[in-house]
């Protein structure tokens, strides 16, 4: 099956290589999997605590090119947006971008979930923390 | 539940399918008329009816291929190559099914798939239907395989990484070579243990449609059968991690 240029791009020049420490709690890891295929993707992201963006992100990704690409892809479109922004991303956002065929669409899922599973962890070592979730508060000064 | 229950079906060729030879008016079976042997036109039917056998999971390998080679003669093409083009070409279709139900049906893991499919099992849709229920109720997605599976697997590429790039550069790691000959055995040991597992499962479903056979629908509640096919489920999810880091092992170990 043949990639898409994209595809192709993020697979031979994979950006956010690499990883954070998973023990800070600015750090938030996504260790997903798709039994589909047994590929295994690894995401992680550091959030700003006082602006709550995410500044930097990285992923490491045992599997075939379309989840590299996918995951790449991830850390690049999660950098720079809050955590809230980057739960809107979705799985078929990855698919538009890369071109990726029927076959090829868990591996877009897979992405979608590292996000989902890294932001969640955040959120679960920031708990109480999150000014998101107090909105009464931010309405009282209105 | 008898879980003591694995008696492995036998295979009978030439099951009768209800329906009418074209030829003689008779009973026929999937694949050839049990009366007068004419070939017939492929019905629609699943692997299992194909083979005259009931939707389990134990079957006998040695009966399955007997009936194999037997079907296989009688559909030959060139038994019909002096009969009717239509009976020709229903010889070439049925053979061609007959080598599709044999090779998924004499499959431990490609049978059990099989079947779960006929249950209505989407494999492919699971994880992304998981997916989309997390997304519209904003809850943490359950992963489909338990979490420290994945870590094992994550920590197992990566060891494996680091040795392929070692012979790249030709230099021989003792010590991590070592290390993954104990991991493969390790790992052959689980797989092993995951196709026992599975096999304590075919019992348990065998059990509850030998009870639904004695016309007894009653006594199997949906529960009890979608119970055992999440288990299978389950299990083949965990088996394709397994099965992929065995091959890789053995591919780093023999490169």
């Amino acid at each position: 099956m043949a990639y898409s240029d994209k595809v192709l791009d993020h697979y031979t020049n994979p950006r956010n290589v690499g990883s954070l420490d998973k023990n800070s709690t600015d750090v938030g890891t996504g260790l997903v999997g798709a039994p589909e295929c047994g590929d295994v993707m690894k995401l992680q992201i550091k959030v700003n605590p006082e602006t709550q963006v995410i500044e930097e992100a990285k992923f490491k990704t045992f599997g075939c090119g379309s989840a590299i690409a996918s995951s790449s892809l991830a850390t690049e479109w999660v950098k720079g947006r809050t955590v809230e922004e980057a739960l809107a991303i979705k799985n078929t956002d990855i698919v538009k971008e890369l071109s990726l065929p029927p076959v090829k669409i868990h591996c877009s899922v897979l992405a979608e979930d590292a996000i989902r599973a890294a932001i969640g962890d955040w959120k679960k070592k920031n708990g109480a923390a999150k000014p998101a979730e107090t909105p009464v508060e931010a309405k009282a000064g209105d | 539940m008898s879980a003591t229950h694995n008696h492995s079906q036998t295979v009978q060729i030439g099951a009768p399918t209800g329906e009418q030879c074209w030829s003689c008016g008779d009973m026929r079976a999937a694949a050839f008329c049990t009366a007068c042997g004419r070939v017939q036109p492929p019905a629609p039917t699943d692997f299992f009816s194909f083979f005259g056998l009931p939707r389990k999971l134990n079957v006998d390998a040695g009966s399955l291929e007997r009936a194999f080679y037997q079907m296989s003669r009688k559909l030959h093409p060139d038994v019909y190559a002096n009969a009717s083009s239509k009976e020709q070409e229903w010889s070439l279709q049925q053979s061609s099914l007959l080598n599709d139900a044999y090779r998924t049906l004499k499959d431990p893991i490609a049978r059990t798939e099989y079947l779960l499919k006929l249950e209505g099992v989407e494999f492919e849709g699971q994880s992304k239907a998981a997916t989309d229920r997390a997304r519209e109720t904003g809850t943490q997605k359950k992963q489909v395989v338990p979490p420290e599976l994945l870590e094992e697997v994550f920590e197992l590429n990566m060891q494996l990484e680091e040795a392929r790039m070692n012979k790249k550069m030709g230099e021989v790691d003792e010590a991590l070579s070592g290390e993954l000959e104990e991991t493969k055995k390790n790992l052959q040991a689980k797989y092993d243990g995951l196709m026992e597992e599975l096999e304590s499962y075919w019992n348990e479903w065998d059990a509850i449609e030998d009870r639904a056979a004695a016309g007894d629908s009653d006594a199997v509640p949906d529960q009890e059968r979608s119970s055992v096919r999440d288990k299978m489920v389950d299990l083949l999810n965990r088996r394709s991690y397994i099965r992929n880091l065995v091959r890789d092992v053995n591919e780093v170990l023999e490169s």
